[in-house]
């Protein structure tokens, strides 16, 4: 089937067509494509549905490594960065980095950021020393992303468990809460950082992240509850919301359901749909040679 | 846009139900989607049945669509002609008889022949039976919703082969819910236990004639349990947990280069699990996932017709 090919027109169950998809200008902030045994060949496949949903720009969350192994040399490397410049008014990457090696890390900013293709680091979700966001080994992580103006984005969760039974108890070591990220924004609120997942528990997320005006909240990766995105407009305003697709282990749909539930502006949608994230990441855009229409 | 033809569209659904006739002219306008109009719509276009939706208040949130009429609405917006509806009133309490009252008098009050109403036993109460017969003969409901983990049962009770006869000498519909959110996100006051699949299948296999539906299930069937689930029982899902890009396509196998069916279309319903989750995400899915007119209307209302077929 072709991806442009439809049987049901979504507009006769009160849903975008593909042509207002396209027309919200979806900018997916959270894009797995490349996390496979074979990601060359999921990455193709998945184009499908990118066009299907008429997204219009993907941010890969692991070019460089894996968020598995984010210093080792990875074997598609070098395919990666042929797709990036083939797709390149599509496709956009983060490198994935880990504060448990702060050198390391930075010596991956300077490769795959300032001196490769690269817009955003990508913090681990699962790195395994119990290094969180909030530790001092990511000052001159941040110091270096200030210098650079790029963002970072943080995998945050909050999965209820421990003794005593709390949201962020039956965390990883190594995995931050957004109660992490906001010690680390209070640190460094020239440094843009997107709150990944919303925390998973999204109304606990908001809450911790909502002083800190320099903390983007991310709808990406959780359940889609009906009311998250007018809560968090509520809580934080529109300007700092940014969506994600997580595909292709969650599904377009299941994301974009989320913010279609929200009875917003269109000019609104469009923010959290893209234009936030085109908004944080023109100026290093700009700074790669890329002009970036918000 | 390839649209769907409305009068192949009805055809089809139509196809394969049986019938079970409800005499109270009241419960019979209320819970009754009539065969005559099964998925009349505003428009022209064919409509959804939605096979999960639950009523009342959840306990730990507010729910955006909580007030009954306005979820009706909702629904009504987005295409749905016809609703399966459980109450979040299940989970927790003990007067089962009190919450399927209510149940059967909301759907009367805010959705005639749109709202049907789904209610629910709890096999660690006693007499639970006595809940079975009243939904039955009392409210004429045409199914029963059980909600394991957050009742205090899994599927391998001593009851659950008692209730999978007793559903089906009465021919109702006997669902079966998975999971109501993310246990990652749940509130520290709870534990909710994990529901496990294999011993439905065998209360299954026993009663074959046992009409069967998992609701909010991920899918995610195990070996000698899918070859069981496809091949030895009749239990049909719906869509609402099913999750990644295309997967209802991947489901049952409509992806091109990718491996065949694991579950026949025929086995998948429409459900959207809402007010918890949005009703756009369900029918989202339906559009991203590469299905044909058939599969479309299948998965829209045949399979549901087909389940629960009334006149």
């Amino acid at each position: 089937m072709n991806p442009r090919e439809f049987f049901i027109n979504p507009a006769d169950y009160g849903l975008p067509t593909r042509d207002e998809l396209v027309a919200y200008r979806i900018w997916d902030n959270h894009f797995h494509g490349f996390a496979a045994r074979n990601p060359i060949e999921q990455y193709e496949r998945n184009n499908f549905f990118v066009e299907r949903m008429g997204i219009e720009r993907s941010i890969a969350q692991e070019v460089g490594g894996t968020l598995e192994k984010p210093f080792d040399p990875y074997p598609y490397d070098a395919e990666i960065l042929k797709i990036l410049e083939r797709d390149k008014d599509r496709l956009s990457g983060r490198t994935p980095i880990d504060p448990g090696y702060p050198d390391e890390s930075c010596a991956k900013i300077e490769k795959w950021i300032r001196n490769g293709p690269c817009i955003g680091i990508k913090y681990l979700g699962s790195a395994i020393n119990g290094v969180r966001c909030d530790h001092p080994n990511n000052d001159p992580i941040m110091r270096l992303a200030a210098e650079l103006g790029v963002h970072a984005y943080v995998h945050t969760w909050l999965k209820v468990g421990g003794t005593p039974r709390l949201p962020g108890g039956d965390n990883g070591e190594s995995e931050s809460t957004p109660m992490d990220l906001a010690k680390l924004a209070q640190r460094f609120p020239e440094v843009p950082l997107i709150c990944g997942h919303s925390g998973g528990d999204w109304e606990l997320g908001v809450r911790a992240v909502r002083p800190h005006k320099n903390i983007f909240l991310e709808f990406a990766g959780s359940d889609p509850h009906s009311g998250m995105v007018e809560y968090a407009i509520r809580e934080l305003g529109a300007d700092r919301l940014v969506w994600g697709g997580h595909g292709p282990s969650r599904s377009y749909a299941t994301e974009l359901g989320k913010v279609l539930d929200a009875d917003i502006s269109t000019g609104d949608r469009m923010k959290i749909l893209g234009g936030n994230l085109r908004r944080i990441t023109a100026p290093f855009f700009r700074k790669k040679g890329m002009r970036i229409e918000i | 846009m390839k649209p769907i033809d409305r009068r192949e569209f009805l055809k089809s659904s139509l196809l394969g139900g049986t019938a079970i006739s409800i005499s109270d002219p009241r419960l019979l306008a209320a819970q009754t989607a009539a065969v005559s109009a099964p998925i009349a719509s505003s428009s022209e276009t064919p409509g959804i049945i939605d096979t999960n939706v639950n009523l009342f208040d959840w306990p730990f949130r507010a729910l955006k669509y909580r007030d009954t009429k306005a979820l009706a609405a909702k629904l009504r917006n987005h295409g749905i002609v016809e609703a399966w509806a459980g109450s979040f009133g299940a989970l927790f309490a003990k007067d089962m008889g009190g919450v399927n009252g209510r149940l059967a008098d909301e759907c009367l009050e805010h959705g005639q022949g749109f709202l049907i109403p789904f209610g629910s036993v709890n096999l660690a109460w006693p007499d639970w039976e006595e809940d079975v017969r009243r939904c039955h003969e009392v409210h004429k409901m045409p199914g029963i919703r059980i909600y394991p983990g957050y009742q205090p049962f899994d599927l391998d009770h001593p009851g659950m082969e008692r209730l999978v006869k007793m559903i089906s000498e009465r021919g109702l519909v006997l669902q079966v819910v998975f999971g109501m959110e993310d246990p990652r996100v749940h509130h520290p006051i709870i534990r909710v236990g994990s529901v496990t699949l294999s011993p439905l299948l065998k209360a299954s296999r026993n009663t074959p004639n046992a009409k069967i539906q998992l609701l909010h299930f991920s899918g995610a069937i195990r070996g000698g349990d899918l070859s069981s689930f496809t091949e030895q029982t009749n239990i049909v899902m719906e869509l609402s947990r099913l999750e990644g890009n295309g997967a209802i396509g991947r489901m049952i196998g409509s992806i091109e280069g990718l491996p065949s069916a694991r579950v026949p279309v025929e086995r998948i319903l429409f459900g959207s699990h809402a007010p918890f989750f949005p009703v756009e995400t369900a029918i989202l899915k339906l559009v991203e996932s590469p299905l044909n007119a058939e599969q479309l209307q299948a998965i829209m209302q045949g399979n549901a017709r087909r389940l629960l077929s009334r006149v």
